[in-house]
C-alpha cells in the first residue's frame, strides 16, 4: 500500500471527518457513520470504499449491520512519514551549515 | 484555503557565513551536491526542471519556482519520494522554500515545506492530478488529527 494512497484517501473533509469520528469512538456502523456528514448515504458509502481501499478502515459485516473499524497502523505510517521528512530536513540543514562554514 | 493548512514543515538554522555564501550553496548546482543531492542534472534557474539524484535512493525531478539572490529560493517536488520523473506540477506536490536573512548571530536559513495552493476537487478520484487540494488539505490537517488522539 502506497503512502500516496493514504494521503489521497485522507485528503477530503468528509473522509477525514469519518476517520476523526472513528478515532474518537470505535463503535460506528456503516449506518451511524454515514449520518450528519452533509452527504447522502450513497455518497458516504463511496467515501468509505475509498478509505477501505487505502486500508484505513475495515468493513466487517455483523448481522444486519456493517461495523467500520479504523486501521490505526495506516494512520501511524502516514504520521511517521511527516516525522521522517522533518528529520531529513534537519540533517540536510546541518550539512548545509557544515559545508558553508568550511 | 484555510491558512492553517499552509505550513507543514518548518525548520531553521543559524550559519556563521555571509548570506551570499549560503545562497550560493543552495542554488549553485556545483555546490548543492556537497550537502543535498549527489548530482544535479540541469539548471536550478527559475522555470527549469532539473533532476536531483540521490545515488541508490533514486532521482526526483523538480520545478524551480523562484530565486532571489541571497534571500530566497523555492521549488516544487513530490515530498518524500526520490523517484519521481516528469512534470511535478501535474501531480500532488509540495513547495519547498528557503528564506535567508542576516541576523546578529549569523545568517538564518528558514526551510519551509508546504502544501500546494490549488482548488480542491475532493470528489474526483480518477487521477492524482485532481487531488492537489486534497493533498494539501490532508497534510495540513494530519498534525491536528494526531494531536487530538
Amino acid at each position: 500500500m502506497k503512502l500516496a494512497q493514504t494521503y489521497k484517501a485522507l485528503g477530503d473533509p468528509v473522509r477525514l471527518k469519518m476517520v476523526q469520528r472513528l478515532s474518537e469512538n470505535p463503535t460506528y456502523t456503516l449506518g451511524s457513520l454515514s449520518k450528519g456528514l452533509g452527504v447522502t448515504r450513497q455518497g458516504a458509502r463511496k467515501h468509505l470504499m475509498m478509505l477501505e481501499e487505502a486500508k484505513l478502515v475495515r468493513l466487517v459485516p455483523e448481522g444486519r449491520e456493517t461495523k467500520v473499524l479504523l486501521n490505526k497502523a495506516s494512520l501511524t505510517k502516514a504520521k511517521s512519514f511527516i516525522a521522517e521528512l522533518e528529520r531529513q530536513w534537519e540533517t540536510r540543514l546541518e550539512a548545509l551549515r557544515d559545508f558553508t562554514e568550511q | 484555503m484555510d491558512p492553517a493548512s499552509q505550513d507543514v514543515i518548518q525548520k531553521e538554522i543559524i550559519i556563521s557565513a555571509p548570506a551570499e555564501r549560503v545562497y550560493s550553496a543552495i542554488t549553485d548546482p556545483e555546490k548543492i551536491v556537497a550537502w543535498f543531492p549527489n548530482e544535479v542534472e540541469g539548471s536550478l534557474a527559475v522555470g527549469e526542471r532539473p533532476i536531483l539524484s540521490f545515488g541508490a535512493d533514486g532521482k526526483t525531478q523538480l520545478y524551480i519556482v523562484d530565486a532571489r539572490p541571497h534571500e530566497y529560493f523555492a521549488y516544487r517536488w513530490v515530498p518524500g519520494s526520490q523517484h519521481f520523473m516528469g512534470d511535478v506540477l501535474t501531480v500532488p506536490n509540495t513547495l519547498v522554500e528557503f528564506f535567508i536573512t542576516e541576523e546578529a548571530e549569523g545568517t538564518k536559513v528558514v526551510l519551509k515545506e508546504s502544501g500546494f495552493a490549488s482548488l480542491p476537487s475532493p470528489h474526483k478520484e480518477e487521477s492524482l492530478k485532481d487531488n492537489n487540494g486534497g493533498w494539501e488539505f490532508m497534510m495540513g490537517r494530519l498534525g491536528k488529527l494526531f494531536a487530538a488522539n
